[in-house]
């Protein structure tokens, strides 16, 4: 089998394989290649880069393997980005260069817009899903979401508001009723030694239990009144 | 007659770099001893590591006393490799920047720029002359076998020659061979060997290792000047041996295989170590592999970063054929090499921010055949799909440790899912072990793979017709072996199809070997569903019916974990290498081999699952 003349490796980040191609390709490892490209090729990812940069090809025709190769990732929604900076790349892909994207590194493709990135992710994700939606459509959802979310904000907000408000008269009920203890307090004191002399009489002690503070004040407190009947 | 004698001083191989701090501080003793007295004139070879200790521990005054020394001649410091790496095994841009760094060192702590190029090991080939010239060395010190063998005589050699290469000129100076033995054994008869070096005023290089144990250097420089003094010994720095004395002429060629490798005399380079050991060579391409992605995708101080973690990996000792902790014969020592291999790669990991799985067909061993390496973030391991499929390295990075990393006398490489039949009779432990062994059994022909990319990772599978000879009995499995791995964990899975492929039943043991170099000196545990099996670490032992096996290594303080879904018998034995005893005594790893028993009636199909995981703790 040719595969083993040619160096070929595959990193796999999700979304994104690049496939770096390196040696000499000639006639007798184009059938290998194709086969491995291929084999590589299919499988999960939206973006295959393919890096060429340190391959060197020595008949013209792998330009017709990238052909079909681009043809086939195009089919399952994929996109193919060629990978080189040289210019010995660069003048064999000249005849097709409006037809490949050809970056110098899969960085730079990231830099060069991130728009048709998304459309591509959606394109993709559409096929492999089976959602497809049109532009506006999309934009109409979008829209939607973020109308919902935007509504969902404000009542947050408005609930938040209202939450505030209840929780200021909270806190200023409780300082009134703290200004009245101290009030209440302040009363007691200035007539405690009148209570004292008996000039006046402390109703709060005669009408309940609150002045029985054990079991043996409570037991008096029974006795007491029985003896009064 | 008075003997001149050039004596140069270096660290023994055995050195105790565990104990570097020792070592540095009865250098700077033993130096003090020299320096002192003033009588010896020597030069002296340190590589980077035992420099930067020295600095480290040295007390106020003396690298100035140093400093003095050399300014009076005393003392000339050669410069090399800032790990003292065997320069052809790598490439040139690191063979440069191990002589830059030394030599940095050297213009940092001594303000001097080394004139002499030393190597411990001796090692020389044409090619070296360029990068040294280009390095600024004037001298660079060879075998004095080398000089024989390239001017065609066997008596002794002495002064210095030049050679050239490419139009850049080395001169080189001869070490006496035959004289720095006999003054290393003390025998008396060194003045008449001294003799025949020194005619006509010329100087003999002697070449003096240091001794490994920090507790003898201030002895051993001790005798070396009472050596001197009474002796009545004329004693030169080679430098200048070189600036004082005429070429003797100029050599056409020079070629030296080094010394202390544990190579054969009729090694004719260094590379024969790579040969004639694939833990050598596996050990040389990872390191080879890992320099080139980092210099393909790093630059700058990522790039700086990167070399420090690496190139401490060029030693020596991690290219020597030899045991007791001066080569790869010790387990400790493979250890601690692929320690410093699996940590660089962790770091160009984070360099590079890598993720995702990365699957390279390459020659990575440089043999003419491909093989395939996958990486992750967690491991990384080389799969020989040429050799029957068989793992070649696994290193989990998180441990810093290639698990296949046992060694065998008999050269060859140590394997993980090395497959392997046993005939269907009654076989004790001690059998299997030697069956196992001796590598009987086994299917080795050649697959033709196939990579599956898939969500949750990729699969590599292995397809192939596998013919077997089981005693008497031949036949054909066809065999569909496949390797599924994700992203993001150290868990291979193996999933094994064999088919029936011949019209006769078979009956047999199927498995699969893993030689695992676990449990050395700080030893480990072996640990069956659940069940301590107490290993003695000698003895074989088969357990019959196990669906979990752990291996716990203290030393490296990761757990291998093998689970099979069908429950397997699992031999477990010990590896052992020779020493220089050469009785078989050496711990060099363990061997794992769980197997099934299949009997396969014609177009029969059997599967197996085997997964493998590597934790650290």
């Amino acid at each position: 089998m040719r595969a083993d003349l040619i160096d070929i490796q595959v990193e796999d980040h999700g979304d994104d394989v690049e496939i770096t191609l390196s040696g000499s390709l000639g006639s007798y490892q184009l059938a290998a290649v194709r086969e491995k490209i291929e084999m590589l090729a299919d499988g999960p990812g939206c973006f295959i880069f393919v890096n060429l940069e340190h391959a060197h090809f020595k008949v013209g025709d792998y330009l017709d393997l990238f052909l079909e190769l681009l043809n086939k990732l195009q089919a399952k929604d994929s996109k193919l980005i060629l990978i080189f900076k040289n210019e010995e790349q660069e003048a064999y892909f000249a005849k097709y260069r409006n037809i490949f994207e050809i970056y110098e590194s899969r960085e730079a493709y990231k830099d060069s817009g991130l728009s048709k990135q998304l459309l591509q992710i959606g394109v993709h994700y559409g096929s492999k899903t089976g959602i497809r939606l049109s532009p506006s459509v999309a934009i109409a959802l979008s829209l939607l979401i973020v109308g919902w979310a935007i509504t969902l904000f404000l009542i947050i907000a408005a609930q938040g508001r209202d939450i505030a408000d209840k929780q200021a008269q909270i806190v200023a009920l409780q300082s009134q009723k703290d200004r009245y203890v101290h009030e209440i307090e302040r009363l007691e004191t200035s007539i405690g030694p009148l209570r004292k002399l008996g000039v006046i009489e402390d109703t709060t002690m005669l009408t309940s239990f609150g002045v029985i503070q054990d079991w043996v004040s409570y037991l008096e407190f029974l006795e007491n009144s029985r003896r009064e009947k | 007659m008075k003997p001149t004698i050039s004596f140069v001083l270096q660290l023994s191989p055995a050195t105790a770099y565990e104990n570097l701090e020792a070592v540095a501080r009865n250098l700077l003793d033993g130096l003090d001893v020299l320096l002192n007295s003033g009588l010896v004139k020597c030069s002296v070879f340190m590589d980077g590591p035992t420099l930067k200790m020295l600095r480290k521990v040295a007390k106020p005054l003396a690298f100035g006393k140093i400093r003095n020394g050399i300014r009076e001649g005393i003392l000339e410091f050669l410069g090399g490799g800032f790990y003292d790496p065997m320069l052809p095994l790598f490439p040139e841009e690191t063979q440069s920047q191990q002589l830059d760094q030394h030599r940095d060192i050297l213009k940092k702590y001594f303000d001097i720029e080394p004139q002499g190029y030393f190597n411990s090991s001796f090692v020389w080939e044409m090619g070296m002359t360029a990068v040294l010239e280009k390095s600024g060395f004037d001298y660079a010190l060879v075998s004095e076998a080398a000089i024989q063998a390239t001017v065609g005589r066997s008596t002794p050699v002495s002064g210095w020659f030049t050679v050239e290469d490419r139009g850049t000129l080395m001169r080189v100076v001869p070490v006496a061979d035959s004289l720095t033995e006999a003054i290393e054994k003390d025998d008396l008869r060194w003045r008449v060997i001294a003799e025949s070096y020194c005619h006509g005023g010329k100087s003999a290089v002697v070449v003096l290792d240091l001794p490994a144990q920090a507790s003898e250097i201030v002895a051993f420089f001790e005798r070396l000047v009472d050596f001197v003094e009474t002796n009545d010994v004329q004693t030169w720095p080679v430098g200048y041996l070189v600036n004082q004395l005429p070429p003797e002429g100029s050599l056409s060629y020079l070629m030296s295989a080094g010394r202390k490798l544990g190579l054969p005399s009729s090694a004719m380079t260094c590379r024969e170590t790579l040969v004639r050991r694939p833990e050598i060579n596996l050990f040389q391409k990872s390191f080879l592999n890992l320099y080139r992605r980092g210099h393909d995708k790093l630059a700058g101080k990522d790039f700086t970063e990167f070399c420090d973690a690496l190139l401490p990996a060029m030693s020596p000792m991690f290219f020597r054929d030899l045991a007791n902790e001066e080569g790869m014969r010790s387990l400790k020592v493979r250890e601690w090499g692929f320690r410093y291999l699996v940590s660089a790669s962790s770091t160009l990991d984070s360099l590079m921010k890598f993720n995702g799985l990365r699957i390279e067909v390459c020659d990575y061993l440089l043999q003419g055949r491909k093989q395939i390496w996958v990486e992750n973030p967690d491991m990384s391991l080389l799969l020989d799909y040429h050799a029957g499929g068989v793992l070649r390295s696994f290193y989990h990075k998180d441990s810093a440790v290639n698990l296949l990393n046992a060694w065998r006398d008999d050269a060859e490489p140590t394997f993980g899912f090395l497959d392997c039949l046993l005939p269907n009779a009654d076989m004790t432990a001690q059998q299997i072990e030697q069956a196992l062994s001796m590598r009987e059994y086994l299917l080795r022909d050649p697959y033709e793979y196939r990579i599956k990319r898939l969500d949750s990772g990729a699969e590599i599978e292995l397809l192939e017709e596998q013919g077997f000879a089981v005693g008497t009995k031949r036949g054909v499995f066809h065999v569909d072996k496949k390797f599924t791995l994700n992203p993001s964990t150290s868990e291979i899975v193996a999933d094994y199809q064999l088919g029936n492929s011949t019209y006769m039943d078979s009956r047999c043991f199927f498995g699969s070997i893993f030689e695992f170099g676990l449990m050395g000196e700080t030893g480990g545990r072996i640990v069956v569903d659940g069940f301590d099996m107490k290993w003695d670490g000698k003895n074989p032992l088969v357990y019959p019916e196990a669906n979990k096996l752990e291996i716990h290594d203290y030393g490296t303080k990761c757990t291998v974990t093998m689970s099979f879904v069908k429950p397997a018998a699992v031999f477990i034995g010990a590896i052992f290498g020779a020493s220089s005893s050469a009785a078989p005594e050496l711990f060099q790893g363990v061997r794992v081999y769980p197997f099934w028993r299949t009997a396969l009636s014609v177009a029969d199909e059997m599967n197996f699952k085997i997964t493998v995981s590597v934790s650290k703790g």
